[in-house]
């Protein structure tokens, strides 16, 4: 009783000195941790060469391309399309700033030291969401870029000023943070890095391909509501085929799947043991 | 007498020091065989590995059944019985090759390598081992795995639709591709554990290799694409059970099944000089 007491002053600290005190803690653990600059060096490298090596191909190949393959050529989506390689990264590193806490230990002190445990993943997500989010949004655009400067007459390419390309770049700034954030949820929910790996990668990559051995139009139709379906929309110029959802309606469909992660992993962190 | 004490003893101590190859190899086995029966991962993996195969691979078969009806002359020509049931492969790779990569990150995880190391420092004699034990597991429960979906898979075809067995020239060969595909998947998730040393960097790999390469390289074919990406493990790994082989982005069999080796084998040899050149 007197002990609850004697802590009731600190627990009384302001809310706003105690999500800086968050904040700032949260921010020394992602930066020391050893992969974070790895990974976001990994991802500085995949996008701009991907876009170098697709779209030099497809400018050498054009004059052989069909018309039916030359119009369905989205130039902007070629020039992003290292995202689908980017987002291995990006995912595992949000997987491991929520689970590497919990190999080393380290969550026990953190939780100690703010019992507020929404209030700390909620930090966490948001340093993580805002360093992806401003690293993978440049990136977006110098692969956008190299990959346009590639692409020259005849091939189709695109301005960064006409209509829905920069929404689409920005777009692909959107969808590695949002993929990141699931990662982090899911790290969260299942506290164990292969655990978590494999739940982000079999809901990102394997339920596509799943999906799309079904065949016929149901496998089409379920997969746009996939979080890779949906979400790719977004750096995509070209809608339609098999799809129906535009490009923020598609990011709905990825941003529901985050928050559903969110809504479970604020539910189990303040129930379960650390 | 004296003397004879004293050679004895030398012996037995000499023999402590410096024990025979062959007691040493079968300890080493001994040790690896425990670490691996007892990790939770090694029970997970596979049972997943079988229920999503066998199970996906069925369904998928019995889909085809359903829809028959609905395909016109062109679809029903094209329709082939071993790679619709099959297909499932592209999945259940993964399986492997994430059992492969746990086998070894687990132990860098816990910090169980060091006192591996330690009990053994013959580095090169414990890969050795982990490579043998899981391989051995691996070809055996890719050969449950693949004849139980090939023939649970076919029966459902079979009544239906037109259906292969067996017996039928090509199809043991294929079935038994599809067995040194998942094999030869685990050893290289194997060893990029061991380069890797970390259960996210090599499960991160493993995925980017098997799944992510495939989908982004394989619409490339013309110039110097045409000379690499059939060379990918996975789409040598495809060309070992894909029936339409030797065209497009596929090897012939003979040199997919030489080039997983030789993925195999560069990969061993890469992972053997990192395990003895650093730190545990």
């Amino acid at each position: 009783m007197s002990a609850q007491a004697g802590t009731a002053p600190d627990a009384g600290a302001s809310l706003e000195t105690r999500l800086r005190a968050t904040a700032r803690s949260e921010w020394i653990k992602f930066r020391s941790v050893r992969s974070g600059p790895a990974v976001l060096l990994a991802t500085a490298v995949i996008l701009p060469v991907t876009a170098w090596l697709l779209c030099a191909y497809y400018r050498n190949s054009w004059a052989t391309m069909s018309p039916a393959s030359r119009a369905s050529f989205d130039p902007v989506f070629i020039s992003l399309r290292g995202i689908e390689g980017a987002q291995l990264f990006v995912g595992a590193l949000g997987v491991i700033t929520a689970t590497g806490e919990y190999t080393s230990g380290l969550i026990r002190s953190t939780f100690i030291a703010t019992p507020q445990r929404a209030q700390v993943i909620a930090m966490k997500a948001t340093i993580f969401a805002a360093v992806v989010w401003a690293w993978c949004t440049l990136l977006s655009f110098a692969a956008f870029f190299v990959g346009q400067a590639l692409l020259s007459s005849p091939a189709k390419h695109v301005a960064i000023g006409d209509p829905g390309v920069l929404t689409a770049v920005l777009g692909g700034g959107l969808y590695l943070t949002a993929v990141g954030v699931l990662g982090l949820f899911i790290g969260v929910l299942l506290r164990r890095t292969p655990a978590a790996l494999a739940a982000l990668f079999g809901i990102l990559l394997v339920l596509p391909v799943a999906i799309g051995l079904l065949g016929g139009n149901i496998g089409a139709q379920l997969a746009e509501f996939l979080p890779d379906g949906g979400g790719e929309e977004i750096f995509k110029l070209l809608h339609g085929g098999a799809y129906t959802l535009g490009p923020w309606q598609g990011f709905a469909v990825l941003a529901v799947w985050v928050a559903a992660a969110a809504a479970a992993a604020f539910l189990l962190v303040r129930r379960r043991d650390a | 007498m004296m003397s004879e004490t004293m050679q004895a003893t030398t012996a037995s101590s000499g023999r402590r020091a410096a024990p025979p190859a062959l007691l040493r190899a079968r300890a080493a086995l001994c040790a690896e065989w425990i670490k691996l029966r007892s990790l939770r991962s090694m029970l997970v993996t596979p049972v997943l590995a079988a229920v999503v195969c066998i199970g996906y691979a069925d369904f998928l078969c019995w889909r085809f059944t359903q829809r028959w009806h609905t395909f016109d002359a062109a679809n029903k020509a094209g329709f082939n019985p071993l790679d619709t049931n099959f297909n499932v492969l592209v999945i259940g790779v993964l399986f492997f090759g994430v059992l492969g990569a746990l086998v070894v990150t687990n132990e860098y995880g816990n910090g169980l390598i060091r006192t591996t190391l330690t009990a053994t420092p013959q580095r090169g004699l414990i890969l050795a081992a982990k490579t043998a034990l899981l391989a051995l597991i691996a070809l055996l429960w890719s050969a449950v795995i693949c004849f139980a979906l090939f023939l649970t898979g076919q029966a459902i075809l079979a009544g239906h639709i037109p259906h292969v067995t067996l017996a039928d020239p090509g199809v043991l060969g294929r079935v038994l591709g599809a067995i040194f595909y998942l094999t030869t998947a685990s050893l290289i998730g194997l060893f990029i554990g061991v380069i890797a040393r970390s259960a996210a960097v090599a499960m991160t790999c493993v995925f980017g290799v098997f799944l992510v390469l495939p989908t982004l390289l394989n619409s490339l074919q013309g110039g110097v694409w045409r000379h690499t990406v059939p060379y990918l493990p996975p789409n040598l790994g495809n060309a070992l059970w894909l029936s339409r082989t030797g065209t497009g982005s596929l090897a012939s069999p003979t040199v997919a099944a030489l080039g997983l080796a030789a993925w195999v084998i560069v990969l061993g040899a890469l992972a053997t000089y990192s395990l003895r050149r650093r730190d545990a």
